[in-house]
C-alpha cells in the first residue's frame, strides 16, 4: 500500500507527460512565433490580404518576406511605445525578437522556411477558388477562427477526412463523383 | 450532361509523337527506362500503333494514336472488385488510384489494351520530377493508371466557366493531345450535342470505330486514311 501511495503520482506525472509529448508529436515548429490575433484584430488586416490567392488559384499562398515588407521596415525597432505594465514591456520584447528574425530573413533576401500545415495527400485536388470564389466558403469554416490565435499554427483546425469533404458536399448538393476531386 | 468523344483524321496524322509526349508530360507518366521498356513495362496513356505494309521499297507505314477509348461499355469496370474504375456521368472511364488495390483484372479485360501497371515507385531523370504537374496525382507503385482525357482540364474549365457565369463551351476543354497536335489530327468535344464539331466528324462516311463488334461502343473514332 506504501509503495502504491509513493509510486501513484509518479506513475501519473510520467503518463501525464507522455500524453502531452505524444500529442504534441504532430505539431510543426515554425521559424517566427507569427501572432495572426496582432495582424487580424488589432491591425484589421484580412485573410485575402495576405493569402492572396485564394480566391484565384488553387493554393491560397502563404505570405513570405515580400507581402511581410509591404507592411514592415527595420525602423519599427526603434519605435519606443509606451509601457504601462510588465506584461507590456513582456509582450513588446518578444514583438521585437520576432521581428528581428524577420528583418534578418528579410536583410538575407532569403524566403521564411514556413512549414505547411494544412495540406492535402499528393491523390487529392483541392482548389482555393472552387471553395473560396465559387462556393463562397468564409475560411473560418474550415481553417477556424485562426485571427484570435496568438501561437503561430501548429496543426490544423479540421482532420480533412474524405469523409468530413463529403459530408460537405452532400450538404450544398455538389458532386460527389470520385473525378471531382481524384485526378 | 455532356458525353465527351474524341475523332482522330489518320489522313492527318503524321505519327509524330507530339500527342504522346504531351501526354507523358501533362499527365506525370514514369519514365520506365529502356530495360524495362523492353519487357513490356512501357508506360504510356497515348500510344502509336504503327503498321507497316508492303515490301520495300514499296512500303506502306500507318499510324494510329490509340488513347483510352472510354467506351460507352467498358469491360474493365465490370471485372473492377473495389470500384476503382467506373463510367462517370460524363462517360469518361475513371480510374481512382487511391481506391485501386492492383490486382490488373481490368488491365487484362481491357480490349485495346490501354491500362498500365506502375511496377515501380514513379522516377523521372534528373530535376523533371520538379516539373511535375500539380493538377495531376503522381501514382504510387502497384496502381493501373491510363488516358483520363485530362480530366482535370476539364474540372479546370468548369471551374472557370462558373467565374465568368457562363456554360462550359467545347474549345474551354481540350486534352493535352488533341491541343499539341500540330496538324490538328485529334479533334475533341461533346458527343451528345448533334452540333458539335465531333458529332458532326463522326457522321462523316469516313469515320469508324475499333472494337465496335465487341459492343463496348468506344467514344474514340478514327476517320480512314484516303487512299
Amino acid at each position: 500500500m506504501k509503495k502504491l501511495i509513493l509510486f501513484g503520482p509518479v506513475f501519473l506525472i510520467i503518463v501525464i507527460l507522455a500524453v502531452w509529448f505524444i500529442d504534441g508529436m504532430g505539431d510543426v515548429v515554425q521559424p517566427i512565433q507569427y501572432n495572426h490575433f496582432v495582424h487580424v484584430q488589432e491591425e484589421e488586416i484580412e485573410c485575402l490580404e495576405c493569402h492572396q490567392y485564394a480566391e484565384d488559384y488553387a493554393r491560397a499562398s502563404i505570405p513570405n518576406i515580400d507581402e511581410c515588407a509591404d507592411c514592415h521596415d527595420e525602423s519599427e525597432l526603434e519605435d519606443e511605445e509606451e509601457m504601462t505594465s510588465d506584461e507590456d514591456i513582456i509582450r513588446q520584447e518578444m514583438k521585437r525578437q520576432e521581428k528581428k528574425i524577420l528583418f534578418a530573413y528579410m536583410a538575407q533576401n532569403k524566403k521564411i522556411p514556413w512549414r505547411q500545415v494544412n495540406n492535402v495527400p499528393n491523390y487529392a485536388y483541392f482548389s482555393h477558388r472552387r471553395h473560396v470564389k465559387l462556393g463562397g466558403i468564409e475560411c473560418v469554416e474550415c481553417h477556424g477562427d485562426t485571427g484570435k490565435q496568438t501561437t503561430p499554427i501548429v496543426r490544423p483546425h479540421e482532420t480533412r477526412s474524405m469523409a468530413w469533404c463529403m459530408d460537405c458536399h452532400e450538404k450544398e448538393n455538389v458532386s460527389n463523383d470520385c473525378y471531382a476531386c481524384h485526378h | 450532361m455532356p458525353k465527351w468523344g474524341m475523332i482522330i483524321d489518320l489522313n492527318k496524322c503524321t505519327g509524330c509523337g507530339d500527342c504522346v509526349t504531351a501526354c507523358k508530360v501533362e499527365n506525370n507518366i514514369a519514365v520506365v527506362g529502356q530495360e524495362e521498356s523492353a519487357n513490356g513495362r512501357t508506360m504510356l496513356w497515348m500510344d502509336i500503333i504503327t503498321t507497316y505494309e508492303g515490301e520495300f521499297p514499296n512500303v506502306k507505314v500507318r499510324h494510329m494514336p490509340r488513347p483510352c477509348f472510354h467506351c460507352e461499355h467498358p469491360p474493365c469496370t465490370k471485372v473492377c472488385p473495389v470500384g476503382a474504375t467506373y463510367l462517370n456521368d460524363e462517360g469518361i472511364v475513371a480510374q481512382i488510384y487511391p481506391q485501386c488495390i492492383g490486382c490488373r483484372y481490368c488491365q487484362v479485360a481491357c480490349p485495346i489494351t490501354v491500362k498500365t501497371f506502375n511496377w515501380y515507385t514513379p522516377e523521372w531523370p534528373g530535376r523533371m520530377a520538379e516539373a511535375c504537374n500539380p493538377d495531376v496525382a503522381v501514382r504510387p507503385m502497384g496502381v493501373v493508371e491510363k488516358c483520363t482525357f485530362c480530366i482535370h482540364r476539364l474540372q479546370k474549365a468548369k471551374e472557370q466557366a462558373a467565374v465568368e457565369k457562363r456554360e462550359l463551351r467545347d474549345e474551354d476543354y481540350v486534352p493535352a493531345c488533341a491541343e499539341s497536335c500540330p496538324t490538328r489530327a485529334i479533334s475533341f468535344g461533346d458527343m451528345g450535342n448533334p452540333t458539335s464539331k465531333v458529332s458532326q466528324l463522326k457522321r462523316n462516311p469516313r469515320a469508324f470505330a475499333v472494337g465496335e463488334d465487341l459492343g463496348i461502343e468506344p467514344k474514340v473514332y478514327y476517320l480512314s486514311e484516303v487512299e
